[in-house]
């Protein structure tokens, strides 16, 4: 069973449902898993790292395009956040929006010529801009303060210091939430279309009068905001900000959330930054596994559900129809005539994977 | 004149090993047209293996050189067999997404395995270095230049000259058209996975002793293989060799005039000109394809 990604938008009528439910399990979590620094603290990495990983989801799993140098695009933001609370002292939606923009114009050089380039040569790109970006960083010592790394102070909405944890949860909480909405509106709207209709067949979308380069490029723009953005409230969250901590296996680890909470869905990159960031906090017991289940993770997932965590409902519900051989449900694997067939024969999905790999 | 020669020539030495590492992802990517992102994890672990089989289990150099490269093409004919072949009818993100898998999978195994305490591993050759006029050559550094022009025309005239290298070629330009010819196309792919990551981990071994030994230790050098791979189009062999050695004196002389931790930047900054001014690297041809 070869994997497309035109079946992602498939099966999907829970999860706006799963988004609602979702943001109201953050809302309340504080009151309900108790408001200690560390759980809190493991909440707020979950909410930040949630936008870093559906800006990568934008790029990778509705745009089919690969970035491995996310991390860059979280280090600048970070150091915007840094720059403004230490020289500049803007009012936080103004900082929040120049982190954004910081990183979006950089995200614009690099896909400039991403719309005349095939995948690999993309990723070569982002590999050494999340590589360079650290160097740089060791050398701008004006603005990040080098090796010793940049202290960043508490910021303030109004006369609301924001020094405990549970206020920087709330305020994390509220600014990931507005991100994710205007990621909404835009993949539901006309752009959004655009952008799956180029992932889906260049060719297909270039006939529809689909500017495909143009697409990509924005797209590439639009991810590095929002990462940018995250990258805002990363550095207000540590604190302490260095060089070291935007390394290429984070931006990796970035991406196995996405493939592992799911391709193309927003929800799901959610519950891979949870899992993403449970793992990290249980390295102490899990220990030097820790990256080696990261990796295992992402390779498991590709060869058995590449659909990630947010396909399991819809893989289960046509294994549960599939065994049971009843009246399939129209518009489901429609695209395959092969499912038809063993659904008909009462044949297992895992059967008709060996079936057709044969 | 005499610092710019010096720096040139001894760029040479880090270019080869560029070079190879390019050679790797070129022989990989003609054949079965994916980008080997895992390649640092992979020689990486060849490395590992070399100092397994010298250090706790003291074998002689010969012995352990031999155990490293036969390993090395059993992990390519591995990796291929067992993940690569059942993504390969996947889409092109999924595919290079699996490669990026491996490398962390890989990677993390290495750690947990051997752990992150720095490793060293011999220089294959002891003594001074050659004066050529007023410029220093050191000996390993001439020796990973020798090994690697061998290995290229080696390669170079088995693709060209022979029955094996037709039918190599014939799988890269078209696998349904080859296979249709009578060529066991799976066979060659196995092939190329296990040559190409035994040129990687050859890469690694020269290199190891010049830097220390760690699970991640190729992944700054394999930047700069990537980005000579780049250069050289991904799809020649000499391109790959010429672009090697000029990512190898290049960023030495970036880090002998400027900045010793400038020369990842510098290299993003050069594989981003190239790729703004010829998408298809410099020795590349524009490559039409039916979707």
């Amino acid at each position: 069973m070869a994997f497309k990604l035109s079946q992602l938008r498939k099966g999907r009528r829970g999860s706006q449902i799963g988004l609602v439910v979702g943001a109201f399990a953050f809302a309340l979590a504080p009151a309900v898993v108790g408001a200690n620094v560390t759980t809190m603290g493991i909440l707020t990495q979950t909410i930040i790292y949630s936008l870093v990983v559906v800006s990568l989801n934008l790029l990778v799993g509705f745009g089919g395009l690969v970035s491995i140098g996310h991390a860059g695009f979280l280090a600048i933001g970070a150091y915007a956040a840094g720059y403004s609370a230490n020289h500049l002292h803007l009012a936080l939606p103004l900082e929040l929006l120049m982190a954004g923009v910081l990183a979006g114009i950089v995200g614009l050089v690099m896909g400039l010529p991403s719309g005349r380039l095939s995948g690999n040569y993309l990723v070569i790109i982002t590999l050494g801009f999340g590589l360079a970006v650290p160097q740089i960083a060791l050398q701008a010592t004006d603005i990040t303060n080098g090796f010793t790394g940049l202290t960043i102070a508490n910021t303030q909405i109004g006369p609301i210091l924001m020094n405990s944890p549970k206020a920087m949860y709330y305020f994390c909480f509220v600014v990931v939430a507005i991100s994710l909405v205007l990621i909404l509106l835009v993949l539901a709207s006309k752009s959004g279309r655009a952008i799956m209709a180029v992932r889906d067949s260049e060719a297909a979308a270039a006939a529809m009068g689909i500017h495909v380069a143009r697409t990509k490029v924005i797209l590439f723009t639009f991810s590095a905001f929002f990462c940018g953005i995250a990258g805002d409230l990363f550095g207000h969250f540590e604190g302490l900000v260095t060089a070291g901590d935007f390394t290429l296996s984070l931006s990796l680890f970035f991406l196995a959330a996405v493939i592992v909470g799911g391709l193309g869905s927003v929800g799901g990159s959610i519950l891979g930054a949870l899992v993403l960031v449970y793992v990290q906090t249980r390295s102490a017991s899990i220990g030097v596994y820790s990256e080696f289940i990261i990796g295992g993770a992402v390779v498991v997932v590709l060869l058995t559900f590449p659909g990630g965590i947010a396909s399991i409902p819809t893989v289960v519900a046509r294994w549960l129809r599939s065994t049971r051989g009843t009246v399939r449900v129209p518009g489901e694997g429609e695209s395959n005539p092969g499912d038809a067939l063993t659904a008909q024969a009462g044949i297992g999905v895992g059967d008709h994977q060996g079936a057709s790999d044969a | 004149m005499t610092l710019f020669l010096q720096l040139v020539v001894s760029g040479l030495g880090f270019g080869a090993v560029y070079a190879l590492g390019a050679i790797s992802l070129t022989l990989i990517f003609k054949t079965s047209n994916v980008v080997n992102f895992a390649s640092a994890s992979l020689s990486t672990t060849v490395a590992l293996l070399m100092w397994l089989a010298l250090n706790p289990l003291h074998l002689p150099v010969v012995l352990a050189w031999l155990i490293a490269l036969a390993c090395a093409m059993v992990i390519g004919v591995l990796v291929e067999a067992v993940f690569l072949r059942r993504v390969e009818k996947s889409p092109i993100i999924i595919q290079v997404v699996m490669t990026l898998g491996l490398l962390v999978a890989i990677e993390g195994l290495d750690g947990a395995l051997f752990g992150y305490s720095p490793k060293t591993l011999p220089h294959v050759l002891h003594g001074s270095s050659f004066a050529i006029g007023s410029v220093l050559l050191d000996r390993n550094n001439a020796l990973m230049l020798a090994i690697t022009v061998l290995l290229a025309i080696a390669l170079y005239l088995i693709y060209q000259h022979t029955r094996l290298g037709l039918a190599l070629r014939a799988v890269a330009s078209d696998r349904d058209t080859a296979s249709l010819m009578g060529i066991q196309t799976q066979r060659y792919i196995s092939l190329s996975w296990a040559v190409g990551v035994l040129v990687a981990g050859v890469s690694a071994i020269l290199i190891a002793p010049a830097i220390s030994l760690t699970p991640t230790f190729m992944e700054n050098v394999a930047v700069f293989a990537f980005a000579a791979a780049v250069l050289g189009g991904f799809g020649s062999l000499l391109g790959a060799v010429v672009g090697g050695l000029v990512i190898g004196i290049m960023s030495n002389l970036v880090s002998g005039y400027f900045s010793n931790n400038l020369q990842l930047t510098f290299v993003f900054i050069l594989i981003l000109i190239v790729l703004y001014i010829r998408p298809n690297g410099l020795f590349g041809r524009p490559v039409v394809s039916r979707q």
